[in-house]
């Protein structure tokens, strides 16, 4: 009797760790977290302007923000996202791909994103800057819970981004065989 | 019994308004709070109450009752008196009410005493403090002011042509495409810039010069940085500064920290921000006969006249003026309106006031004028 | 003649085997997909499918996803809009399984140009003062990376005062250049093989150079003015550029501050004693002159 009760003490603590532990360590939105999308920028190439600290900061932060939103808005279909992060032609066809998806229930999810960015071009009056991204992440195509793909791919991204009123925005993002 | 409340309300309210009608209020030690009742003032027997009852009526805006509080008539005008104190021509006095007053007498006799007035307004700018000695006579039992002849600028009528350039503003209407926007913002500069510390608090003052073909309106701030580079406390000019800036123009600016020292400041980071902005180069204001004087306070102010050249009326004359050692650094910059409008061909005084401290080390000093004219709102 | 060991007989046997039954297990469908090899933005193009029987087909890249119910062992077509943007597509077929491919789609040939030329204002006689930046892009927007030469061009009046040919170098052609000796408009001009784009630049007189003042007195007062006020390479200073009249007396100091007009400022000082008078515009500063007091 009384190793039983021990047994069903140690199960309820064990039952309840095992929870607890759940819940810290895969939160339910984990994909969202900012640290699924790592980026590394070098900006030594840059010219012929050189790129400001406080420029190079801005640019890792908001190129950043710009994946994270556009992997958000290719998950759940929701345009939504795409605000604030991008400007011009590429919020065009990053809209449009989204109304394409709903329109065939499909999705697209990028997750363990990784960035290696190099900047290649920073304009003389620092009004646009073009990066190279050699971008890996697993790729995932759904047609509504089914996966059709689901693979690790590398692809090479060239990147317009101009400054806006209080960030940088990306005015194109063009995947390209090779650089 | 039920309405036995109601009709003790109503008789209590009605016995506060008699109080406050006919009874004779105390008036209090503090700076300007007006002697009498609202319907009407005490006997003026003393130059001392004189004065009361013609601040009181000012405050209350009774013009009739206010101007027969002055002994002579008939060199001032009742409608030029009414301007004098309420305003006209849009000038910031218009917009002004007379909050309090001080009154100190300097000297009297039988039948005549000076009284030294300190007159506090509160305007759309903040407070305006003006002072000025008032000669009083007693006119049989009583004592009236005898108010100063009010010179009414004598312009002929004329018509001015307006030559000067004119700035105008169009937007794009290329809609969002990238690269096809407008102008670039005017190129303006600070050419100087000095840290101070002041009874107040911190002071960063300098000068800003538009080295652009284009009117540029201009903010400059500041951030205070310590040892360790984070921001202490960070401040705009607000309007000490010249905004509208015309080609080449150089506007003093002063940037205030209340409470804050340069002790615990490694250093000061500016910022600058200029935007277009419509602007017109009439109407031309000279400052004329500027000299540091002390005044009748014993302050040391610099003043002088204002001319207008043009044949634009200015409504709000705000003056900037900048102080320079001798070595050429920027001192003190001060500032101060003019409350009443500056109308075409003609010229108003003006004063501000120097720091007690700071008039030993002033050699050189510039005056800018900064308007606002309501036909240009 | 070495007789074939029957063990190793039966087991290749067996392998044949499997290998059928393998082949005949497999769903009725192409399990390679032969996408193009060099798509261009905008041109319709074809995946040939093997196999019999129905299949899904789904084409997923930049501004498309599309899902459409195909046959095997005919052309899947894809038509121009749905290749409209260059970037990475994804076909997959999918029948009992799925089988995918990846393919690029390239930029069509350059059609527009995006350019960038600063400042919309520049003083005269400035080194390095102007500057553009070119990019090519198709008539669908997106970014050309093959290699092609931009020409670049400065004009005024008709005149040609600058042109250089720049080949992109990883999608963009840029260019620095002097300001011309001139004040006035300058059109930058960047052109491939088609309609070129043109900006301008407005070229200003810089900073006033050698001012000089007259004065008299009159009955009104002081006049004073200015000499035509020009820059150090003698383009007159613009309409509305601020001059400093100071007068120093015995009555204090006075100041007017006077737009040019017409290349000149002028102005009027109430002085009635003896004053000299200086003048400045922004930083530069000019002579001083004596006049003496009313009489």
């Amino acid at each position: 009797m009384r190793r039983t009760i021990v047994n069903l003490k140690s199960a309820s603590v064990a039952a309840i760790l095992s929870v607890a532990g759940l819940l810290l360590c895969c939160p339910l939105h984990s994909y969202a977290a900012d640290n699924a999308v790592q980026v590394e920028l070098d900006v030594k190439k840059a010219a012929p302007r050189a790129v400001e600290d406080l420029t190079e900061r801005s640019i890792l932060r908001d190129y950043r923000f710009a994946w994270l939103t556009m992997s958000r808005a290719l998950e759940f279909n929701s345009p939504d996202f795409l605000e604030g992060a991008f400007a011009g032609d590429v919020k065009g066809m990053l809209t449009q791909t989204v109304a394409s998806q709903q329109r065939s229930h499909l999705s697209r999810r990028y997750s363990d994103q990784s960035h290696r960015v190099e900047a290649v071009f920073y304009a003389p009056e620092g009004d646009v800057m073009e990066l190279h991204d050699t971008a890996e992440y697993q790729l995932q195509l759904l047609d509504g819970d089914k996966a059709l793909i689901n693979e690790h791919v590398v692809v090479h991204y060239v990147v317009l981004m101009t400054p806006a009123a209080d960030r940088w925005v990306v005015r194109q993002l063009q995947a390209v065989p090779r650089f | 019994m039920k309405y036995a409340l109601p009709i003790i309300l109503v008789v209590v309210t009605a016995l506060l308004i008699f109080a406050g009608l006919f009874v004779n209020a105390q008036a209090g030690i503090t700076l300007g709070v007006a002697k009498g009742s609202a319907l009407h003032t005490a006997t003026a027997n003393t130059p001392d109450q004189a004065v009361n009852n013609l601040l009181l009526e000012v405050q209350r805006r009774n013009w009739d009752r206010a101007y027969d509080n002055i002994s002579d008539k008939d060199d001032v005008p009742k409608e030029a008196f009414i301007r004098s104190w309420g305003g006209s021509d849009g000038s910031l006095r218009s917009f002004s009410s007379l909050e309090g007053f001080e009154a100190r007498p300097l000297h009297e006799t039988n039948d005549e005493a000076q009284i030294r007035l300190h007159l506090e307004f509160s305007t759309p700018v903040g407070p305006i403090e003006d002072v000025r000695d008032l000669h009083l006579v007693r006119v049989g039992k009583v004592w009236k002011a005898v108010w100063p002849r009010i010179e009414v600028p004598n312009v002929p009528a004329q018509v001015i042509p307006v030559t000067f350039l004119r700035w105008d503003l169009v937007t794009s209407s290329a809609g969002n495409e990238w690269g096809a926007k407008n102008v670039d913002a005017p190129h303006v500069r600070i050419i100087s810039m000095n840290a101070v510390d002041s009874a107040e608090g911190a002071v960063v003052m300098g000068e800003v010069t538009n080295e652009d073909t284009v009117p540029a309106f201009v903010t400059v701030n500041a951030t205070l940085v310590d040892g360790s580079g984070n921001a202490i406390d960070e401040e705009s000019s607000f309007d000490k500064i010249a905004h509208v800036l015309l080609p080449k123009q150089v506007t003093p600016y002063r940037i205030d920290f209340p409470g804050f020292n340069l002790k615990n400041v490694k250093n000061v980071r500016m910022g600058v921000n200029a935007a277009l902005v419509p602007a017109s180069a009439d109407p031309v204001i000279g400052v004329m006969n500027q000299r540091i004087d002390t005044d009748m306070q014993g302050k040391s102010v610099l003043h002088g006249d204002l001319l207008n050249q043009g044949g634009q009326t200015v409504n709000i004359p705000h003056i900037i003026a900048s102080f320079y050692d001798n070595d050429g650094k920027v001192v003190w910059v001060s500032d101060g309106y003019v409350d009443r409008a500056l109308l075409p061909q003609s010229s108003e005084a003006f004063a501000v006031e120097i720091p007690k401290s700071l008039s030993s080390k002033i050699h050189n000093f510039h005056v800018v004028v900064n308007q606002y004219s309501l036909n240009n709102s | 003649m070495t007789s074939a060991d029957p063990e190793m007989t039966g087991l290749f046997k067996l392998f044949a085997i499997m290998c059928m039954a393998a082949s005949l297990s497999l769903p009725c469908s192409a399990q390679e997909l032969r996408v193009p090899s060099s798509a261009i933005a905008g041109e319709a193009a074809t995946i040939p499918t093997t196999g019999s029987g129905n299949a899904t087909f789904y084409l997923m890249g930049p501004g498309t996803a599309k899902k459409s119910d195909v046959t095997l062992g005919e052309e899947i077509h894809l038509p121009s809009p749905d290749l409209q943007y260059a970037g990475n597509y994804s076909a997959i077929l999918c029948s009992n399984s799925c089988s995918s491919a990846n393919f690029y789609v390239t930029a069509a040939k350059p059609a527009a140009m995006i350019f960038l030329v600063h400042p919309s204002r520049v003083p005269v006689a400035q080194g390095d003062a102007v500057s553009g930046v070119a990019f090519p892009f198709d008539r669908y927007h997106n970014l050309v990376t093959a290699p092609l030469n931009v020409n670049f061009q400065l004009t005024a009046k008709d005149a040609t005062l600058w042109s250089r040919s720049v080949r992109t170098q990883d999608s963009v052609a840029w260019f620095r250049t002097n300001s011309g000796n001139s004040a006035g408009p300058v059109q930058a001009i960047a052109s491939l093989d088609d309609e070129p784009v043109r900006r301008v630049v407005q070229q200003v007189a810089s900073e006033p150079c050698n001012l000089r003042i007259t004065g008299e007195r009159t009955r009104a007062g002081i006049l004073v003015q200015t000499e035509p006020v020009h820059d150090c390479v003698g383009n007159i200073v613009p309409d509305g550029t601020i001059v400093t009249f100071t007068s120093t007396g015995p009555d204090g100091k006075g100041t007017v501050d006077a737009p040019i007009k017409q290349g000149v400022a002028r102005a009027k000082i109430e002085s009635p004693g003896a004053s000299t008078i200086s003048v400045a515009s922004g930083v530069v500063l000019g002579n001083e002159i004596r006049v003496g007091a009313q009489p």
